[in-house]
């Protein structure tokens, strides 16, 4: 555990905004670990979410690179899946940079959990439909989530709901042979 | 809740001076795209024709929903203008294609300042309208972007 005295869970704003303090637990070191804020386990939340959509197109990938998949329109459907895979990966970026590293730790939580891929279909084309399913989940959490964090955050919310919203049509519109 | 009832209910009380800006601002772009959309159908056919015809009738009635927020909040909707600056010339149907993007780029940025600015019974509409919004924007476009809306975050 960390040695900050003070045990701040702090949200970080982007560059043109302010920082948000969504929890301090004052000086005492002993006794039941503190609450995190809602703000927090909402952004903690949604960090883990998108740590699963990552890794879940990374999965679909490697599948899309084997066998029978490989052939036919799976280079088509590699290369629409890997740019949706860019923009979840730009998206955890961003939610990354707004929790302060180290800071969670401090206030008690832990590390953020793995993430978890299980259930993914081997099958390319129930594979996609997997995805398609993952996106319209994760547009509506994070959708649900916009009025239990800070305004600058809900905004950010409210744009990566939007993003993977986009990317169910495209998931769907995504021919694999088999 | 319902994301309406929560904004009705923002409504019901006076609105303060940064609901009135952000939802003016939204307002203002809605009433640029329902503008906008007739310049846009007007070089299109078919199911583009028929795509960009529903896309104005959502942003008519999301300006009359804005129109109704606004006034119950004790606020007058600036009225639409007669005419708007187009951000480029349109003569082909790609041009058309590209100005309902940006359009709808336009609308997703503004339904996204009022999440960030306006009061939290406003939050849930608004973002709701920007999703909605990036959802044409895409597929006018043909692609995705990974922050509808936050020109300014890029990656």
């Amino acid at each position: 555990m960390s040695a900050d005295p003070t045990r701040r869970v702090v949200l970080a704003a982007s560059a043109a905004l302010p920082l948000l303090v969504a929890g301090c637990r004052g000086t005492q070191v002993l006794g039941s670990p503190p609450q995190l804020s809602a703000a927090v386990r909402q952004l903690r939340s949604a960090i883990t979410a998108e740590q699963s959509m990552v890794a879940s197109y990374q999965r679909v990938l490697t599948l899309l690179a084997d066998g029978r998949a490989a052939a036919g329109s799976g280079p088509a459907a590699r290369a629409t899946l890997a740019g949706l895979l860019a923009e979840h990966q730009d998206h955890l970026r961003q939610l990354r940079a707004r929790l302060i590293p180290g800071s969670p730790q401090a206030a008690g939580a832990g590390p953020l959990p793995a993430p978890s891929v299980t259930g993914v279909p081997t099958a390319p084309r129930q594979a996609i439909g997997y995805l398609g399913a993952a996106e319209q989940a994760a547009s509506d959490r994070l959708l649900g989530g916009v009025l239990q964090v800070p305004p600058s955050l809900a905004q950010l919310f409210a744009s990566i709901s939007a993003s993977e919203a986009t990317h169910v049509p495209v998931l769907a519109a995504t021919q694999v042979t088999q | 809740m319902t994301a309406a009832g929560r904004a009705g209910r923002a409504a019901g009380r006076r609105l303060s001076q940064a609901d009135v800006g952000a939802l003016q601002a939204a307002l203002a772009a809605e009433q640029a795209a329902a503008y906008g959309y007739g310049v846009v159908g007007s070089h299109l056919s078919g199911t583009q024709a028929e795509s960009a015809s529903a896309d104005w009738i959502a942003h008519q009635s999301a300006a009359d929903k804005l129109d109704g927020l606004l006034a119950a909040g004790g606020a007058t909707a600036s009225p639409a203008g007669v005419a708007y600056q187009l951000p480029g010339a349109v003569h082909t149907a790609a041009q058309a294609v590209a100005l309902a993007a940006t359009l709808e780029d336009q609308v997703t940025s503004a339904y996204l300042d009022v999440v960030g600015r306006g009061s939290r019974d406003l939050r849930m509409l608004a973002a709701q309208q920007a999703r909605a919004a990036a959802l044409r924007a895409a597929r006018w476009r043909g692609t995705t972007v990974a922050f509808p809306g936050l020109p300014g975050v890029t990656h």
